[in-house]
């Protein structure tokens, strides 16, 4: 189903191309915290529609916001850590592709309904590397709230999401242990073939 | 949707995206069988703990599993949260102690008023009272007590059913079993405590089944990091800016190889 939905994608591409690049230039000289605020207003929409939407219906509303937020080719070469060196350019263009695929698809399959939920900004520091944390937590009715935090590197004109820490595990480190340790003992093919079968159990499940 | 299924769907959020909550209890989650190259310096037992990893996913799939599955379906949601609330309380002590321990006195106060108002107005702990008027409750534990005192963690092992640990871990269990309640009131009593959190810990290993690519892995690092961010208390932030920009030096912007670079390479060959 997934695969069929991204045939169908495939036709919209140029109008989503285009919409990326309009909605980039909207993020343009936003600050750190306008970026991380606006990313989790659109997963709450999302989660409010969640069971209208479906899966295809949350992806889709998750691509472009997801693409707008985060600098997901960076994240692709920072979770194989050294390995990217190894890896040709073909394999570089894959693996970026299968990424951004997962992390959509992550989003779709998990924010998939509400039940009061909401985010609240805390605090905002910069880190020594030249990039800023943004501290918030996400409070759920009846629970305790979760910290999240976005750790954001300065991309082009724009600043962009590259981590997210949830009640203090870091997602990039715990993906950077997991991808590097299958590609040096399994190696790319393996990779790419467990990724692959993510996405689709995310679209199915 | 009603408030329980609202509530339900709470819990069940907050499971998805925090399932580390009850990861230092159980990984009874297995993995395929992986080839290890050189162990990990803070996994040096890493195919010892494989092996461990697979014995207590065989446990929780032929044992664990099917009792819990059976224990939510025969007991109604409201007997599920009392008999967590009711542990949860006991909990209480171990977490005053090493308030003490910690020198936490502020937070130890609070923790006392905690377990002093659901033992009394919450019915022996059954109803969580105290989260009504606001006291959340702590997580402390001995292992972390020991790691304010300055004990190493030292490497990670998989323990027989009981799951992730450390070596530091090992005598902090100890210690938190001898101190808490549950522990002195008979076998039953720990099984029902077993078998419920178990129960409680399903939508962790849920989510680990969805999302890890290799779930011995995922839990090793999450379990890692969760333990190290509680130990500090959260001001532990050395995995959070993960930036390989200095090992990407020789690379163009975007990090790609180009065939010139390659090119390069092929025309350097060799003193």
């Amino acid at each position: 189903m997934f695969f069929k939905y991204f045939k169908a994608g495939a036709i919209a591409s140029t109008l989503l191309f285009n919409t990326v690049i309009v909605s980039a230039q909207e993020n343009t000289n936003a600050t750190a915290k306008q970026v991380v605020e606006k990313f989790q207003a659109d997963l709450i929409s999302v989660m409010k529609n969640g069971k209208q939407l479906g899966y295809a219906g949350r992806y889709s509303n998750l691509q472009e916001a997801v693409i707008n937020s985060h600098d997901l080719p960076k994240i692709a070469r920072v979770i194989v850590g050294k390995e990217w060196e190894k890896l040709s350019e073909d394999q570089q263009n894959k693996l970026e592709d299968l990424i951004i695929r997962l992390s959509i698809a992550s989003y779709a399959h998990n924010f998939k309904d509400y039940a009061g939920e909401s985010f609240t900004y805390d605090s905002e520091e910069e880190t020594t590397r030249g990039g800023i944390l943004v501290h918030s937590h996400l409070n759920i009715p009846d629970d305790k709230p979760v910290k999240f935090d976005y750790m954001l590197k300065e991309t082009g004109a724009s600043w962009r999401i590259i981590n997210i820490i949830a009640n203090g595990v870091s997602d990039l480190a715990l993906k950077r242990s997991e991808y590097t340790s299958i590609l040096q003992n399994e190696g790319f093919d393996s990779l790419v073939s467990k990724i692959d079968g993510k996405i689709s159990d995310y679209s199915k499940l | 949707m009603n408030k329980q299924q609202q509530c339900n769907g709470a819990n069940d959020k907050i499971k998805l995206v925090t399932p580390l909550l009850l990861l230092s209890i159980l990984s009874l989650y297995g993995c395929a069988t992986i080839k290890t190259a050189q162990p990990q310096k803070e996994d040096p037992y890493e195919n010892f703990n494989r092996s461990m990893f697979k014995f207590n996913n065989n446990v929780d799939g032929y044992v664990a599993k099917p009792i819990s599955d059976g224990y939510k379906y025969v007991t109604p949601q409201f007997l599920q949260t009392g008999v967590y609330n009711f542990y949860n309380n006991l909990k209480n002590v171990n977490i005053v102690i090493n308030d003490a321990l910690q020198a936490k006195f502020s937070q130890g106060a609070q923790d006392t008023g905690r377990l002093a108002l659901n033992s009394t107005l919450g019915l022996a702990g059954i109803f969580d009272v105290a989260k009504s008027v606001g006291w959340e409750q702590n997580d402390e534990d001995f292992d972390q007590t020991l790691a304010v005192w300055g004990v190493p963690a030292g490497s990670y092992l998989v323990l027989p059913v009981m799951g992730p640990s450390t070596f530091r871990g090992i005598p902090g269990a100890a210690f938190d079993t001898a101190t808490n309640p549950s522990t002195y009131v008979g076998t039953a009593v720990n099984i029902v405590s077993m078998i419920n959190t178990r129960a409680n810990a399903e939508g962790s290993l849920k989510f680990i089944n969805e999302a890890a690519l290799d779930p011995y892995v995922f839990t090793r690092e999450s379990f890692l990091q969760w333990r190290n961010n509680l130990a500090t208390d959260g001001k532990s932030q050395s995995s959070y800016d993960l930036d390989l920009d200095d090992e990407f030096e020789s690379l163009p912007a975007d990090g790609k190889k180009k065939p010139a670079d390659q090119t390069a390479i092929q025309i350097n060959p060799v003193k």
